[in-house]
This record gives structure tokens, C-alpha cells and sequence, in this order.
């Protein structure tokens, strides 16, 4: 199944890009897997693991770890700090 | 019946219309309460620059609203968040409840605000003449969204 990641903020500065795009084994699926799919090819991707990062999947806030489905768009995103 | 109003802007913020529309359109209200928050000027800032996640932001400043108008029974629940590019002095969030008394207008905007610094999806980055940031989240937004969220918690017990 296709998961589109994208990086936000912050995140996306210490990633060098907006996002990617996913192969991932259907049964295994959630937040966490793409952190260590990611984790294998890019050091950076370390930063995605912290306690602090907030997750947005497709167009809500969730916890960790999130279950995933074929098609969706997860974001990870520092903390928030608007106001 | 409460009246939500919340969203965002991409142009300047002007709070002294959003408080004259919140205390005219309400005249059973005898407490009008509002929170402005602004660009503060510090060493060698030039802009702040708001980013957030479209789509998001506006549900979770309309639940938070929701959630503050039901909890103290607000006429009115306003929160307006600034995005882009902003300079020292300029607004960039005004929150605003009306309510019959004060207390309850008061502490409907201490939680609004409270809950939009941990809640909603905003990034703040900061350009100063020496280079650019983001902004990282202070330990103290949390323990004060906490100080509602247990309030809250310990009241439905």
C-alpha cells in the first residue's frame, strides 16, 4: 500500500523536502513503521521519532502510533506554537 | 444559542472591529472579554512568519471555541489567527467570548488562548537580521493548556 508522508515546518527544513511517497507492507502499517522505514536510509529521519512530534492524518490530529490505509497522507509536525 | 466565529487570515488582523463587533452585536452581554496577541519586538527581529496546516487549523480553532462556548455557556466564542508574514506591533490572534457575567467571559478566553498554543496546528519562525529560526514550544503553553484540561477533568468526575 502507498502512504504519502510529508514533513512540516521545522521537520521539513531537517528533512531537505516536503514529503515522500511510500511502499509499505499492508500488515505492518502505522506511524512508527514509516519512522523506521525512513530511519534506514536517512539520519535524519531520527528527528520524526521524537516524543514531541505531532502526527496529522489526512485531515486530523491523531496519536501515536496511527494505523495507516492504502492512500493516506500522514504529516509529522513539531510541536505546535501559534498564538 | 452560541455564535462561533473563527478562521483565519492571510491579511491584517484588525481588533479593534473584531472587540466593536463582539460587544455591539451582543447587548444581552454584561462581560465582554478579549485577548490580542502581537508580534513582540525583540534584538534584531525584522518578521515573524506564521505557517499552519490547511484544513486543520480551522477545525481545531472551531472545536476549541465549541468547546469553551459550551463549557461556560458563551453568547459568543471568537478566535481569529493570523498567518504569513507579520512585523513588530502587528496582531496576530484575537480571541473574544461574551457572556452574561464576567468570570465566565474571562475564563473562556484563558482557555481559548491556552488551548490554541498546544492545539492547533501553527509554526511561528523567526527572521532577524542575522538569519532565520523556528520558533520551539515553550514547556509553559502545555502546563497551561494542562491547568484547563484538569479543571475540566476534575468538574466531570
Amino acid at each position: 500500500m502507498q502512504i504519502t508522508v510529508r514533513y512540516v515546518a521545522a521537520l521539513r527544513d531537517r528533512m531537505g523536502r516536503p514529503g515522500d511517497t511510500l511502499t509499505l507492507a499492508a500488515d505492518t502499517a502505522d506511524s512508527e513503521a514509516v519512522i523506521a522505514r525512513l530511519r534506514e536510509t536517512d539520519t535524519a529521519a531520527e528527528a520524526l521519532a521524537h516524543p514531541s512530534v505531532r502526527l496529522i492524518l489526512n485531515d486530523a490530529i491523531v496519536p501515536r502510533p496511527a494505523a495507516l490505509a492504502d492512500g493516506d497522507t500522514l504529516a509529522f509536525c513539531p510541536p505546535f506554537t501559534g498564538g | 444559542m452560541t455564535r462561533i466565529d473563527t478562521g483565519i487570515l492571510d491579511t491584517a488582523l484588525d481588533p479593534a472591529a473584531a472587540l466593536a463587533r463582539l460587544a455591539g452585536a451582543d447587548l444581552s452581554a454584561g462581560g465582554v472579554a478579549s485577548f490580542l496577541g502581537q508580534v513582540r519586538q525583540e534584538d534584531g527581529l525584522t518578521a515573524l512568519e506564521l505557517e499552519h496546516y490547511p484544513g486543520v487549523t480551522e477545525q481545531a480553532l472551531a472545536r476549541i471555541a465549541r468547546t469553551a462556548a459550551e463549557r461556560w455557556q458563551l453568547h459568543r466564542a471568537v478566535i481569529h489567527h493570523r498567518v504569513g508574514r507579520m512585523t513588530p506591533g502587528e496582531p496576530i490572534v484575537f480571541v473574544g467570548a461574551t457572556a452574561p457575567h464576567r468570570r465566565a467571559a474571562l475564563d473562556a478566553v484563558g482557555y481559548m488562548i491556552d488551548l490554541l498554543k498546544t492545539e492547533a496546528p501553527f509554526w511561528k519562525r523567526v527572521h532577524t537580521t542575522s538569519g532565520s529560526h523556528w520558533v520551539d514550544a515553550a514547556d509553559t503553553d502545555r502546563q497551561a493548556a494542562d491547568f484547563w484540561l484538569d479543571q475540566m477533568a476534575s468538574e466531570d468526575a
